[in-house]
């Protein structure tokens, strides 16, 4: 069966259930005694086990079925919490987790779980072995002889064959293998089938029949079967067919139905997956078993779901393509162009109905523009929201004890800027919990509580959103750092003492530095921050590092609201505008021509305490109509890459606005000095400049 | 007997050509152009359409035949293939044709002065009537473009 249009929604909804487990876990870590976390927790493992089932990813299947066993003792105070299971569990998490990811980068989701498999086993079998009820006696049941091809039914399947045993018909478990010199397998085993759906019911067979069709399967294949005849008749039918090797009829009762599946299970779980397994086999020894199973498998469903747990309400939400925003955002931006339009034309008018009208749709107007530009913010949580576990990891693989405090989890930023700061934030995090909150001894020693604290802080300021860290601990040694860069070549020892504390903390951030004094493989290997430096300012965000030596340091980064709109100054050359983004601008000023000098045929000006080159827009672009040689003065605006700047001349400034980013369509080669296109108001495309590509 | 396809009719000079109307995404009448400097002459720059930004070249510059004055004949045709979209201007487009496969031969080494390579084919609509159907993805096709410009500069 074709699952690739479930396959999105699957990653979408596993990912949510993989996230709520950890989270959950690290709540039930909190309060080991707490049933109703565990009742949640179980809850999504048992969904997600059903998901990867259904869509075929079995070692995903089988590993969150025995993540549910030991919950299921867990739940029912068969088991207590302890260390050990909660790092078994999160390490079966981690093997979900990367399984998902495998996924979701197109691999099959197949995964070595033995080992993670083996341990939860021996966590449900090492507490009192007759307590674990039907799945631990099936994980320790005897051997016995499973059928090569054991099938694994599912709930409805099973009920359907007690069902129709219960109605007196004849339930069976068939095996056929085809001869090994059978040319057209699928059609020997389509004749059997079509044979068999004569008179009476296939109710499941194994491989599935789209499989047997496409030839998918060795030589032999299974199945349950309803019919009323018995199976002598049926052997003899199946032989009938040619090239059929061998027909075993295994009629099924109650009890060996019971077996079958029990059987079945044990051998399923050491390869694959036996979701029902254990609910089915108790079910189909009695029917009181039944009533009492509803702590096994009824209490999953819907119902349970409303009371006995803290969690919140799932927000009510839908999945959009990020694409049909985008488009929604363009459509809007051209409705704004035509409102203004309409606002001129209704002001010629003057007439006041159509002027009431006008006013009407802009205020409406203004309304939906607030709203789609929201649609593209993202609350921070998303990247949050895996911190908290990570934290938690790396502290105790540290030996250290550490609480991650998060605010403001809620500030909500574009979903562009979302998907790119989740690197550099691991980065900062690590850092903080490696080298800025101390061991445990060393905190003791300074006077300090046990724990250490670290605070991910998140708040909206005007246009940008900021990020802090925080920590507690032993903050930024500043001869450590300055004898490190020395050391390093990146400053002189004059330099050093000229610098500021807040400076030498920035020192953190240049390549190729690490003050660690011993490596880590958590941070320490020199890359990391500068990194996470480069990917902010490409994000158009800086960093700021301060800190109090003994007492902490503090990590803020300061992040754009969105990617697509930036604040640009409009300028204009002859018949054509430009925009260059604040960002890179340093001042506009005017220009006595006369004070252009000539420095190797290159024009320069003085600036401020030097001399700085003189471009002009004109010639680059070689732009028609506009003659700045003859004029006076010039406008120009000095922009900046880094430490470096230039002067840019200019024929006239119209305004700062802020512009949506667009880019030029693929068909066009990247343009040196061209960064994108914007709609102004009127309409036209404007040019975004890059003025990093002018200064070399 | 071939399979039916439509085909937008459009004019530069007095030669007809056509496209796949699968493959016109719209036919905009002239539309305020942003000139992009430091591109291929026959790229007369961006265009606003309904919000995107979308590049327009002129087809008779990028066939090498002389350009001529813009008309209120003149239209832009939105095409999208090979995942690019981009505006073309032509003289003149007016007309939505059906079109057998069949009739459409392979075309003669040079079709008024366009080569093969950019031609699927010559339909014959009529006697009197010839369509040059345009092989868009070598229209569009940008190594060869980046070619041409290192050969002439």
């Amino acid at each position: 069966m074709d699952m690739n249009q479930y396959l999105s929604m699957f990653i979408d909804e596993s990912n949510d259930h993989l996230q709520s487990l950890n989270e959950n876990m690290l709540q039930l870590e909190d309060n080991p005694e707490d049933i109703a976390i565990v009742q949640v927790i179980f809850r999504s493992a048992h969904t997600l086990k059903g998901m990867a089932a259904t869509m075929g990813f079995e070692d995903l299947a089988s590993l969150t079925h025995q993540m549910e066993n030991v919950l299921d003792l867990v739940r029912n105070d068969k088991l207590k919490m302890q260390d050990y299971i909660f790092d078994t569990l999160f390490k079966s998490l981690d093997a979900l987790q990367s399984m998902v990811l495998d996924i979701t980068q197109g691999g099959e989701g197949k995964a070595d779980v033995a080992a993670i498999v083996d341990s939860l086993q021996a966590i449900v079998r090492g507490e009192k072995p007759g307590a674990g009820k039907a799945d631990s006696a099936a994980a320790s049941g005897s051997t016995g002889e499973a059928p090569k091809t054991a099938i694994e039914l599912d709930e409805f399947q099973q009920s359907v064959l007690e069902q129709s045993l219960a109605e007196g018909h004849k339930v069976h478990y068939i095996e056929v293998s085809i001869r090994e010199d059978c040319q057209l397998k699928a059609v020997r085993a389509y004749m059997v089938f079509d044979l068999l759906e004569r008179f009476g019911e296939i109710v499941k067979s194994s491989p599935t029949v789209q499989e047997i069709e496409q030839e998918k399967f060795d030589t032999s294949f299974a199945l349950y079967y309803i019919t009323q005849k018995d199976s002598a008749d049926l052997e003899s039918m199946i032989m009938n067919v040619s090239e059929i090797a061998t027909a075993k009829v295994i009629p099924a009762g109650q009890e060996s139905l019971g077996q079958l599946t029990a059987s079945a299970s044990k051998q399923a779980a050491a390869a694959s997956e036996a979701p029902e397994a254990p609910a089915a086999a108790s079910s189909a020894a009695s029917a009181p078993a039944k009533a009492a199973a509803p702590k096994g498998s009824a209490q999953d469903k819907a119902p349970a779901k409303r009371h006995g747990t803290g969690t919140p309400v799932p927000s009510r939400t839908i999945r959009v393509d990020i694409e049909r925003l985008d488009a929604l955002m363009n459509l809007f931006s051209e409705l704004l162009i035509d409102r203004v339009r309409m606002e001129q034309l209704a002001s010629e008018i003057k007439r006041s109905e159509l002027t009431e009208a006008v006013e009407h749709m802009a205020r409406v107007g203004n309304d939906l523009q607030n709203i789609v530009l929201k649609l593209r913010m993202v609350p921070v949580d998303t990247v949050f929201n895996r911190f908290p576990r990570m934290v938690r990891d790396l502290s105790k693989s540290l030996d250290k004890k550490i609480d991650l405090v998060i605010t403001g989890a809620e500030t909500e930023l574009d979903r562009t800027v979302i998907d790119e700061i989740g690197d550099p934030l691991v980065h900062l995090l690590r850092n903080a919990v490696d080298h800025g909150v101390e061991t445990t001894s060393e905190r003791i020693a300074a006077g300090k509580p046990e724990t250490g604290t670290i605070n991910l802080k998140a708040f909206h300021s005007g246009n940008h959103v900021f990020i802090e860290i925080v920590d507690d601990g032993h903050g930024i040694d500043r001869e450590k750092v300055a004898a490190k860069a020395i050391k390093n070549g990146i400053l002189t020892k004059e330099q050093a003492s000229g610098m500021s504390d807040d400076e030498i903390a920035l020192l953190l951030f240049a390549p190729g530095f690490s003050t660690a004094e011993k490596i880590s493989d958590i941070s320490g290997r020199g890359v990391g921050l500068d990194v996470v430096k480069s990917k902010i300012e490409s994000l158009g965000g800086t960093v700021h590092v301060t800190s109090t030596l003994g007492q902490g340091s503090k990590f803020s980064v300061q992040l754009p609201l969105t990617l697509s709109i930036i604040s640009a100054m409009l300028i204009k050359v002859g018949d054509e505008k430009y925009a260059i983004p604040l960002s890179s601008i340093v001042e506009t000023g005017l220009l006595k021509r006369s004070q252009i000098r000539e420095v190797h045929g290159y024009k320069m000006i003085p600036y401020r305490n030097s001399n700085i080159p003189l471009l002009s827009l004109k010639q680059i672009f070689s732009i028609p109509g506009f003659d700045e040689e003859s004029e006076e003065e010039s406008e120009i605006v000095v922009i900046r890459k880094g430490d470096r700047i230039a002067a840019l001349t200019v024929e006239d400034f119209i305004g700062q606005s802020e512009i949506v980013i667009k880019n030029l369509g693929k068909y066009l080669p990247s343009i040196q000095g061209v960064a994108g296109g914007t709609i102004l108001g009127d309409g036209q495309v404007a040019l975004i400049i890059d003025p990093n590509a002018f200064i070399k | 007997m071939g399979q039916e396809m439509k085909v937008i009719v459009f004019k530069l000079g007095t030669e007809e050509y056509g496209i796949d109307v699968d493959k016109v995404q719209t036919i905009e009448r002239m539309l305020p152009i942003t000139r992009v400097p430091k591109t291929y002459a026959f790229v007369k720059g961006v265009v606003n359409l309904r919000g995107v930004v979308i590049p327009v070249i002129d087809l008779r510059g990028r066939f090498g035949l002389p350009e001529t004055e813009l008309t209120d004949q003149t239209r832009i045709i939105i095409v999208s293939a090979s995942d690019m979209e981009v505006g073309f201007i032509v003289d003149s487009a007016n007309d939505v044709i059906d079109l057998d496969t069949d009739s459409i031969d392979t075309p003669p080494e040079v079709v008024g002065g366009i080569k093969a390579k950019y031609l699927d084919g010559v339909a014959r609509i009529s006697e009197e009537r010839l369509l040059i159907m345009l092989n868009l993805s070598e229209v569009l096709n940008k190594s060869e473009i980046i070619q041409l410009e290192s050969i002439e500069g």
